[in-house]
């Protein structure tokens, strides 16, 4: 009669490759997550076909400095909750109510537009006094991000508040469209 | 007997790391992290300098300058309708870049090179059509485009 062996051995699974994994995969997820100031508001960018590619070199501080983003946004999370419910924005349609619309740089919103000019002065006077022929001109950029079904009213108020102020090197935030969305 | 053991075997490590509530922990890190997650739209710009050597007007202009292009948008019943000088409104894409061409040509004809679209849009018309003449505009090659702005004139001290 053969004899039969005995295996006494535990059967425990290695962990170690499943707990290297997971920690690249957080890592991966923390450092992909928004963790940046509110620079840049939750917006619907509008879509157009001319856009040029938003280079990371128009961010850092060059001769132009540093880029100054104006958001035109429609009010529904701040902070990650939801203060406001506007089904008409969630539908996607067109909201006109004003008081659903902010225009904001850095976290703070402006509803006054002299409190806008106040704090765009603070922005361009750095930036003054390059240009010999008129020293009111400031170089430093601006980008409007202004929602797709924003009134235009806004980024007009913006942009004209950045005109009195003499910053006239604006760019509009768009989307840009893909090559399948073109064909259509 | 020592010399049956395999390395790497848990009984080599008196001291044994119970693992469980790590991977527990980081689990729930992993799900938080991928629920957060979102992915972003591409972003991209389109350049629209203001010119610098004029500023917001601050009194009606001197003179009605007719050597322009100009697109009036305004928002009705829902939809945006658009109209070039004082044409009839257009119906498609194709129809408001053939009269802008059409007028574009008549201005060059004319010897003129230096004139401007001028998008006149009303405050309620909605930021995405006024992007899409401006771009329609672009891939045109038609590089000087200006966006009307509203008069703004000083109320008088005391006065209306």
């Amino acid at each position: 009669m053969p004899k039969q062996i005995e295996i006494n051995a535990e059967v425990s699974p290695n962990l170690i490759p499943m707990i290297d994994i997971m920690f690249l995969l957080l890592l991966f997820l923390m450092i992909s997550a928004d963790m940046g100031q509110r620079e840049l508001e939750d917006v619907v960018l509008p879509k157009a076909i001319v856009v040029k590619e938003d280079k990371i070199e128009a961010v850092s501080k060059d001769s132009a400095g540093e880029r100054l983003t104006i958001n035109v946004y429609h009010v529904t999370q701040l902070g990650g909750k939801t203060v406001l419910s506007c089904p008409v924005y969630e539908r996607h349609d067109v909201c006109r109510e004003e008081s659903h619309w902010r225009i904001g740089i850095k976290g703070t919103d402006y509803v006054d537009m002299g409190l806008l000019r106040a704090r765009l002065e603070k922005e361009a006077a750095p930036f003054r006094g390059k240009d010999p022929s008129n020293k009111n001109i400031s170089e430093r950029k601006v980008m409007i991000r202004a929602d797709a079904s924003a009134p235009f009213g806004l980024p007009q108020k913006a942009m004209n508040v950045c005109a009195q102020v003499g910053m006239y090197k604006i760019d509009v935030g768009a989307a840009l469209v893909i090559k399948d969305e073109k064909r259509k | 007997m020592a010399g049956s053991q395999n390395i790497g075997e848990a009984s080599d490590n008196p001291v044994a790391i119970n693992v469980t509530a790590m991977v527990d922990v980081i689990f729930c890190l992993c799900l938080f992290f991928m629920c957060s997650l979102k992915f972003k739209q591409l972003e991209g710009k389109i350049e629209t300098w203001l010119p610098k050597d004029r500023g917001v007007l601050q009194t009606p202009p001197p003179k009605i300058v007719l050597e322009e292009i100009r697109v009036f948008m305004r928002w009705l019943d829902g939809q945006t309708v658009i109209k070039v000088g004082n044409r009839p409104p257009v119906k498609s894409d194709t129809e408001l870049m053939q009269i802008i061409l059409q007028m574009s040509n008549d201005f060059k004809k004319l010897g003129k090179s230096d004139f401007p679209v001028l998008i006149d849009a009303l405050p309620d018309v909605p930021w995405r059509d006024v992007i899409h003449v401006l771009d329609l505009c672009k891939v045109e090659k038609l590089e000087r485009i200006e966006f009307a702005a509203p008069l703004e004139i000083p109320v008088k001290a005391g006065g209306q």
